[in-house]
């Protein structure tokens, strides 16, 4: 094997000494062979954790939406954001139907909701939480978090040293809190491969994101044990 | 020696800081698959992904400075990478900008490998590739997986797997070799 070989391997982990690191990043500079060496190890550590690059939004049960809502992330994002508009006006004229509001006033608003400020400010917030769930799939440290919860009241036990990584039985997922909720008000998930990314708004005004293959019910008593 | 698998670059950012062009190189090097692949993802365009995934190290290597270490390296990347995405599409006259003339400007070299971005597009060689990292033999793969899908350090996974250091040193070596070797004999050569 060869010595220079293993040490990019090292160094590409961070696992160098510092004093090895001059002389190696020289060798590196003038040889492009290294170099692609380097890329391919990237490309080795992408594939490891490749999931067939689908990511679908679920965003209702009714059968009859379903349609509306599948494959929209990430193949296009304006898509996206126009399909959850029609979600919004769809969900907020349920709850006026529900709430007795006379007819002229549930137009006012649906006019509101429909303006073009309204619909900027959506489409701002659907692009941060698309940025979000990129950022969940692309980027393998990014949901282990440092700090660990007790979860053993659902019956997860912490697996890993970091204590980001939660299983029961065959169940495992890892978990992440955000300070803020995205403005959301209601459970959202989606399907990424064989595993779901549930983001759940929780009474404090934070988030807490779960990613694994478990199912919404457990997502939901694993964030209502967290507040 | 790292321990925490979360600032595995901090020694080589804090040489960028400094001007050390060799650094620089190593981590484009190391991120430009995964930022092409985020952006590819994102555009759906072999071309823009090659432009945007140059703009956005143009702009890692005029801004590192303004990288605090608040997030991963990775995660700050990606975010420049996706913002010069949105305003790619914003903006059409940043469709037509040509960015090569900023990077001779700036006096560093991005290259892109056309084999790297090639297998990048195509999910069947993506799904081959991991189809491959499955059937390596138990002890690779577990040293493998525990560093590239879990982040973990070499000390950890020492400890997870009760191995010597040095045992995870070279079973993640041979690993990212033989994928290598697969890569290069399976796919590229029979592209």
């Amino acid at each position: 094997m060869n010595d220079i070989d293993k040490k990019i391997s090292e160094l590409y982990d961070g696992e160098l000494d510092q004093n090895e690191i001059d002389t190696l990043l020289e060798i590196i500079y003038v040889d492009q062979k290294l170099q692609k060496k380097l890329s391919m190890y990237s490309l080795a550590g992408i594939a490891s954790s490749y999931k067939n690059n689908q990511v679908v939004s679920i965003k209702s049960n009714d059968k009859s939406n379903k349609s509306l809502f599948s494959n929209i992330w990430l193949s296009n994002g304006l898509t996206a954001a126009a399909s959850v508009l029609l979600t919004l006006t769809i969900v907020n004229n349920a709850d006026f139907s529900r709430m007795d509001i006379s007819s002229s006033s549930t137009n006012q608003i649906s006019s509101a909701i429909n303006s073009k400020e309204a619909k900027e400010v959506i489409n701002k917030s659907e692009e941060s939480l698309a940025d979000y769930i990129m950022k969940v799939i692309n980027d393998p440290n990014f949901m282990n978090s440092k700090e660990s919860i007790d979860l053993r009241n659902v019956g997860f036990l912490s697996e890993s040293i970091t204590g980001s990584t939660y299983s029961r039985g065959k169940e495992n997922f890892k978990l992440r809190i955000e300070k803020n909720n995205f403005g959301l008000n209601k459970i959202r998930y989606w399907k990424h491969g064989n595993k779901m990314i549930y983001l759940v708004p929780l009474s404090d005004g934070r988030a807490v994101t779960i990613y694994g293959n478990v199912t919404l019910s457990t997502a939901i008593s694993i964030a209502k044990s967290i507040t | 020696m790292k321990t925490n698998s979360n600032d595995n670059d901090s020694v080589l950012i804090e040489r960028v800081k400094n001007g050390d062009k060799g650094a620089f190189n190593f981590l484009v090097n190391k991120y430009y698959p995964r930022v092409y692949a985020s952006l590819f993802s994102y555009t759906k365009s072999k071309e823009d992904s090659e432009d945007l995934a140059q703009q956005t190290f143009l702009k890692v290597w005029q801004q590192i400075e303004s990288f605090r270490g608040d997030s991963a390296f990775f995660t700050w990347i990606y975010r420049i990478a996706i913002n010069l995405a949105k305003n790619h599409f914003v903006s059409s006259a940043s469709k037509k900008q040509k960015v090569n003339t900023s990077i001779e400007h700036a006096e560093i070299e991005i290259s892109s490998y056309e084999n790297i971005e090639q297998i990048l597009m195509h999910d069947q060689s993506m799904i081959q590739i991991k189809e491959f990292i499955n059937n390596m033999p138990e002890s690779l793969k577990t040293a493998f997986t525990l560093r590239e899908s879990e982040g973990k350090s070499y000390e950890e996974i020492s400890l997870i797997t009760d191995t010597p250091i040095g045992t995870v040193r070279s079973r993640i070596f041979r690993a990212r070799e033989s994928i290598i070797d697969y890569m290069q004999k399976e796919i590229i050569e029979n592209e």
